[in-house]
């Protein structure tokens, strides 16, 4: 095997097909990239899902005097006593893993730390505004419906709220993204494969005289494919690093942003990245690879 | 060397064959014309030989080796024994007559020091001493053709298949390609030359065989062009 006989007619090919190579380094790398944002928000989601499953909680807010919620109706508010008792009541559900119980001065600390700079809106609250809560663990995802059925129908609680539903918001939001990336990742892909068809047509057209005469001499049939097979190798892998570059500014600019306002810890690192990109380029080459072979069946007789 | 035993073969889509009930022989070092009017099989009988094309019914021999056997994946080795020159050339038009040359030794992965020691060897024994980097339209068409043969010739083949050598080349210049196609069959290659140049033939009085619609109808020793009536 002689390389730099392959690599020369290798740079001839490129060389000779420089528009159409472009265009499939382009799209390659955007059809990668797409791939590529899709499997981050795919490791994202999950990293966070991870992240909030063991946080996520039922609050029960309790009624305030003259609450003008209708649960709430003719409250005087809840007394030391009777939240007491509501406490080992709800404890006392089979379902319920722990309860926590958040007085309107935490909850006002909470409030103050999350919408601090909203100078305004901070003025404007009070203590005494804050609700008090009970913070409910469920031992089983699964059973969380029923512990918020049971609990809307205790007297004294206003207002029953599943964080996850604010949760799934956002998730259905990642999901859409995902799927949308995926799905012109794929249109991009069949591009690509038509795109290389077409180059590798040309470029057999064009060498149509050196592989005749290789053929005729009794090259194998590897040493005639390879330099066509190589051109497409090579786009592939220019995309790829194009699409690895794409791939940086996203985590830099999109998702890591997104994180400091969500949570910490979740923060995609630079490993779940060069996993991605590893994969994208990949794919990339097997996908440039084996449409060059297709092609190459059917307009280099050999 | 060459063994045709009974072989037809019948393009797709015609209804006469091209080579019909063909049985020939040819020994190792002999030098064989073929001739006849065109369409009377004898490029059929050459792309056979190469297994370009695939005999109907019949068998045939190249080197030893049935061709019917002869996997695809075998096809390449069994054309490095055969070397072949054609009515119009085929150089490459961007390599000088050196990389021409080194081109046919390249893709079959020989070593750049075997090529470098072959290649003026052969440039030489075709007549082209002093123009090894000369371009292909830097030469005349006789010249032309000495590349093709040099390019046929510089894998030692057993066997070498000229297909109208010198059907673009004028009279004077043809006897200079003959002479060159005599020394190669000297060092014992066997050669096949399929031709119209009845000059040609008569001046060498080597075998003819002669194909008319696929038949043979003259295999002749130390035989001419046109049948003496």
């Amino acid at each position: 095997m002689r390389a730099n006989f392959i690599f020369s007619e290798v740079w001839i090919g490129l060389r000779r097909n420089l528009t159409m190579t472009i265009a499939v380094i382009v799209t390659v790398a955007i059809g990668m990239a797409l791939l590529g944002i899709g499997l981050m928000v795919n490791s994202q989601v999950s990293k966070m899902r991870g992240f909030w499953s063991d946080k996520v909680e039922v609050s029960a807010f309790l009624c305030k005097k003259n609450d003008p919620l209708p649960s709430c109706k003719g409250s005087k508010g809840v007394t030391e006593q009777a939240r007491a008792d509501l406490q080992t009541r709800i404890q006392g559900m089979a379902q319920v893993e722990s309860v926590e119980f958040e007085n309107s001065a935490t909850a006002y600390e909470n409030f103050r730390k999350t919408y601090g700079e909203n100078d305004v809106l901070v003025k404007a609250i009070q203590v005494e505004d804050m609700p008090e809560s009970f913070r409910v663990k469920v031992k089983n995802p699964e059973e969380y419906g029923t512990v918020i059925d049971e609990l809307q129908s205790v007297p004294g609680i206003s207002m029953v709220v599943d964080e996850r539903e604010l949760l799934d918001g956002f998730f259905d939001l990642m999901e859409k993204i995902r799927g949308f990336a995926l799905m012109i990742a794929g249109f991009l892909v069949l591009a690509v494969i038509l795109l290389i068809g077409n180059t590798v047509r040309l470029s057999a057209y064009n060498r149509r005289r050196e592989t005749g005469i290789m053929r005729l001499v009794g090259a194998s049939n590897l040493y005639i494919q390879l330099p066509f097979v190589m051109e497409g190798v090579i786009a592939g892998l220019l995309g790829g690093v194009v699409s690895a570059v794409l791939l940086i500014v996203t985590k830099v600019f999109l998702f890591d942003s997104m994180n400091i306002n969500l949570a910490a810890g979740t923060q995609l690192t630079w490993n779940d990245l060069a996993q991605v990109i590893l994969g994208t380029m990949v794919i990339g080459v097997i996908i440039c690879i084996l449409a060059s072979f297709v092609t190459l069946r059917r307009y280099l007789r050999v | 060397m060459i063994h045709f035993d009974n072989v037809t073969k019948v393009y797709a889509n015609q209804n006469r064959p091209a080579l019909d009930h063909v049985s020939v022989e040819v020994d190792k070092g002999e030098f064989v014309f073929l001739v006849g009017p065109s369409g009377s099989g004898k490029s059929t009988f050459l792309r056979l030989i190469l297994k370009e094309e695939r005999p109907n019914s019949g068998a045939i021999h190249v080197a030893g080796k049935d061709l019917a056997r002869l996997s695809n994946f075998k096809v390449p080795h069994l054309r490095r024994r055969i070397g072949c020159v054609f009515q119009d050339f085929r150089l490459l038009p961007n390599k000088n007559v050196y990389e021409n040359v080194a081109f046919a030794l390249e893709v079959i992965g020989k070593p750049r020091r075997f090529i470098r020691k072959v290649v003026p060897e052969v440039v030489e024994l075709v007549g082209l001493e002093g123009k090894a980097h000369r371009m292909p339209d830097e030469l005349s068409g006789g010249e032309q053709q000495r590349v093709a043969m040099a390019r046929a010739f510089v894998n030692r083949p057993m066997i070498l298949l000229a297909d109208e050598p010198t059907g673009n080349i004028d009279p004077a210049t043809s006897i200079g390609i003959m002479k060159v196609l005599d020394r190669i069959n000297r060092t014992g290659t066997t050669v096949v030359m399929a031709t119209h140049d009845a000059a040609i033939v008569d001046s060498m009085r080597k075998r003819v065989v002669e194909l008319e619609d696929g038949k043979i109808v003259r295999d002749q020793s130390r035989g001419v062009y046109g049948q003496a009536y």
